[in-house]
């Protein structure tokens, strides 16, 4: 019951943002902290839920974006036309990494995914077909609402929200499958998966392809906002972490918390760029590095995990009444 | 046969952990495998789980040749395990953990919800259902090993020191359940520390040492067998012991 009220509040307040605070910057903050949740919870599948911490889910996100710009630059076609593209890309690249990666455990997978994450940013780079170093640009001149081009933030706000929602919806709906016991299952223990009968290898693959197609289709709405891609702001290392610090951030492995992660972030970023200008580029880097260690090193878990803990610790206390009462095998 | 294997052996470099075991399960059986520490059975049972890959020799199920099958796929086949030391799904509820294994056989998240709580019911912890798993201790965890394991509808159950680390009373409990699984037509293979849940539980019994079967029959044969006596308690006391019965000597029953 209590779920449903917080839920139905933060919809409200989703749809009512732009219109409350509707300066252009707003418009454009609440659209970024949208994006970022969608990245951030395609990540939560294979990162929080599979428990597989992927560094170069940039790759995914790059393939969205270089697929809708593609699609104009390359084609004259909406960048739309490249969203589907970009998810079957990014599909066949996330088998093609999952098949080797996903047998190595813990921190090998993470560093296999930053190494094909940073060999595609260097391929691109040299690729002149992808814009090389300069990137693709989309339309500059919208000729058709197809194009996805307005000047206003809102648009995309709402574009984004609607986005964001299917895949909360897809998360939601794949935990309470077969596929998402299995996916916890097999985080907490895989060997005790496996021998009940759970396929390890492939449930993790299917969780690590979902996670990218939605990925794609966070880079693609990205490119269309920005209205270009360069290797940097389509491959670039640091949107990977910044995706994962979100996702940490929040509460890996918890429906809403990749959105509390974006929503408390993107802002601070915008704000302190906006703040500092030019010279505190670098500092970002320092600003992550810093919520890393303080995640690690207070809550593991997250923050939205401060609620589920005050929760479990009270259904601990009663049922170690259950416990103590001399039951045994 | 329900079970075969052959000539397993299960070598970590020179080392052979298992040397050349074999051992046949009809339906019905209880298996027991003994032997000291470090005697390879622990191995043994993990080369027929599939959790350990056997460096040669040949594992079959019904009569198909299953050695180089997954440990998923074998316990899709009808090939369940309990762990010596509890995989319990930390995160999940004791009814959570259950479902994992219902999984197998069904899709439905209601129906595995619902045989995971037939399950349950059958191995007396249907009260704890909603528990997180974490807030059980030892015996808890280990019944919910086999209630796991009992979810996947196994043919063949293998117990790995489902009793170690249980007191008397629950040693008992644990005894009563096994019988009870036994009953319903599920074969077991119990590597057990325990004499008297050997003694009590098992039709045919086979002793490991230093990675080979060095006995095997019924579970009075066996602990009267001068060579297991030998391998527990060495040469000396194996002359020693000659006047008592090996079964004091083993450390039961006097639970």
């Amino acid at each position: 019951m209590r779920r449903w009220i917080w839920l139905s509040v933060v919809a409200v307040f989703a749809i009512a943002y732009p219109l409350l605070l509707s300066s252009p910057f707003q418009q454009r903050l609440g659209a970024l902290v949208l994006l970022y949740a969608i990245a951030a919870s395609a990540w939560n599948i294979v990162g929080g839920y599979a428990g597989q911490v992927s560094v170069g889910h940039v790759v995914f996100f790059g393939c969205g974006a270089y697929a809708a710009m593609g699609s104009y630059a390359k084609f004259g076609l909406s960048p739309l036309f490249g969203i589907p593209g970009g998810i079957v890309i990014a599909v066949g690249l996330a088998a093609i990494i999952g098949v080797p990666t996903l047998r190595l455990s813990g921190h090998y997978f993470s560093m296999a995914t930053i190494a094909v994450a940073e060999t595609m940013r260097l391929i691109v780079t040299n690729t002149d077909w992808l814009g090389a170093a300069v990137g693709l640009s989309g339309p500059t001149v919208p000729r058709n609402i197809f194009d996805l081009s307005f000047l206003s933030s809102l648009p995309y706000y709402y574009l984004f929200l609607f986005v964001l929602v299917i895949t909360l919806f897809i998360t939601w709906w794949m935990t309470n499958s077969r596929m998402g016991f299995y996916l916890r299952a097999i985080k907490d223990s895989e060997r005790a998966a496996r021998s009940l009968g759970a396929p390890a290898s492939r449930t993790k693959l299917y969780a690590y392809m979902l996670s990218a197609a939605l990925t794609s289709v966070a880079g693609a709405l990205y490119a269309m906002m920005f209205g270009f891609v360069d290797p940097e702001s389509g491959l670039g290392i640091l949107i990977s972490v910044k995706i994962l610090i979100m996702a940490a951030l929040g509460g890996a492995g918890l429906l809403f918390g990749p959105l509390v992660g974006a929503a408390i972030l993107v802002p601070l970023e915008e704000i302190s760029n906006s703040w500092l200008g030019g010279k505190g580029a670098g500092l970002t880097f320092v600003v992550y590095g810093a919520i890393i260690v303080l995640i690690a090193r207070f809550q593991p878990g997250g923050l939205l995990s401060l609620f589920t803990q005050r929760r479990k610790s009270k259904s601990d206390t009663e049922s170690k009444s259950d416990t103590g009462a001399g039951h045994a095998p | 046969m329900l079970l075969e294997a052959r000539g397993i052996t299960k070598a970590f470099g020179s080392f052979k952990a298992v040397d050349d075991a074999s051992v046949t399960l009809e339906q019905g059986d209880i298996l027991g495998l003994i032997g000291p520490n470090g005697a390879g059975k622990s191995t043994f049972f993990n080369c027929l789980t599939g959790d350990l890959k056997a460096t040669s020799g040949r594992v079959l199920f019904e009569g198909r040749d299953i050695t180089d099958f997954t440990p998923e796929q074998r316990a899709g086949l009808g090939l369940a395990r309990t762990f010596q030391v509890p995989q319990t799904f930390e995160g999940m509820t004791v009814l959570e953990n259950v479902m994992i294994g219902a999984f197998l056989r069904t899709s439905h998240r209601k129906e595995a919800e619902t045989k995971a709580r037939a399950v349950l019911e059958r191995v007396g912890m249907s009260r704890l259902a909603d528990a997180p798993a974490r807030s059980l201790g030892t015996p808890g965890r280990k019944r919910l090993e086999i209630a796991r394991a009992l979810a996947t509808e196994p043919k063949v159950l293998l117990l790995d020191e489902a009793m170690a680390g249980l007191n008397a009373h629950e040693v008992r409990l644990a005894i009563d359940l096994v019988r009870d699984i036994h009953r319903s037509g599920i074969t077991l293979v119990i590597v057990e520390h325990i004499m008297e849940v050997i003694m009590s539980l098992a039709s045919r019994v086979m002793v490991f040492h230093q990675g080979k079967e060095i006995a095997r029959g019924s579970p009075r044969e066996v602990t009267s067998n001068p060579a297991v006596i030998e391998a527990y308690l060495g040469k000396r006391a194996a002359k020693a012991a000659a006047g008592h019965t090996p079964v004091e000597l083993m450390g039961g029953p006097d639970l």
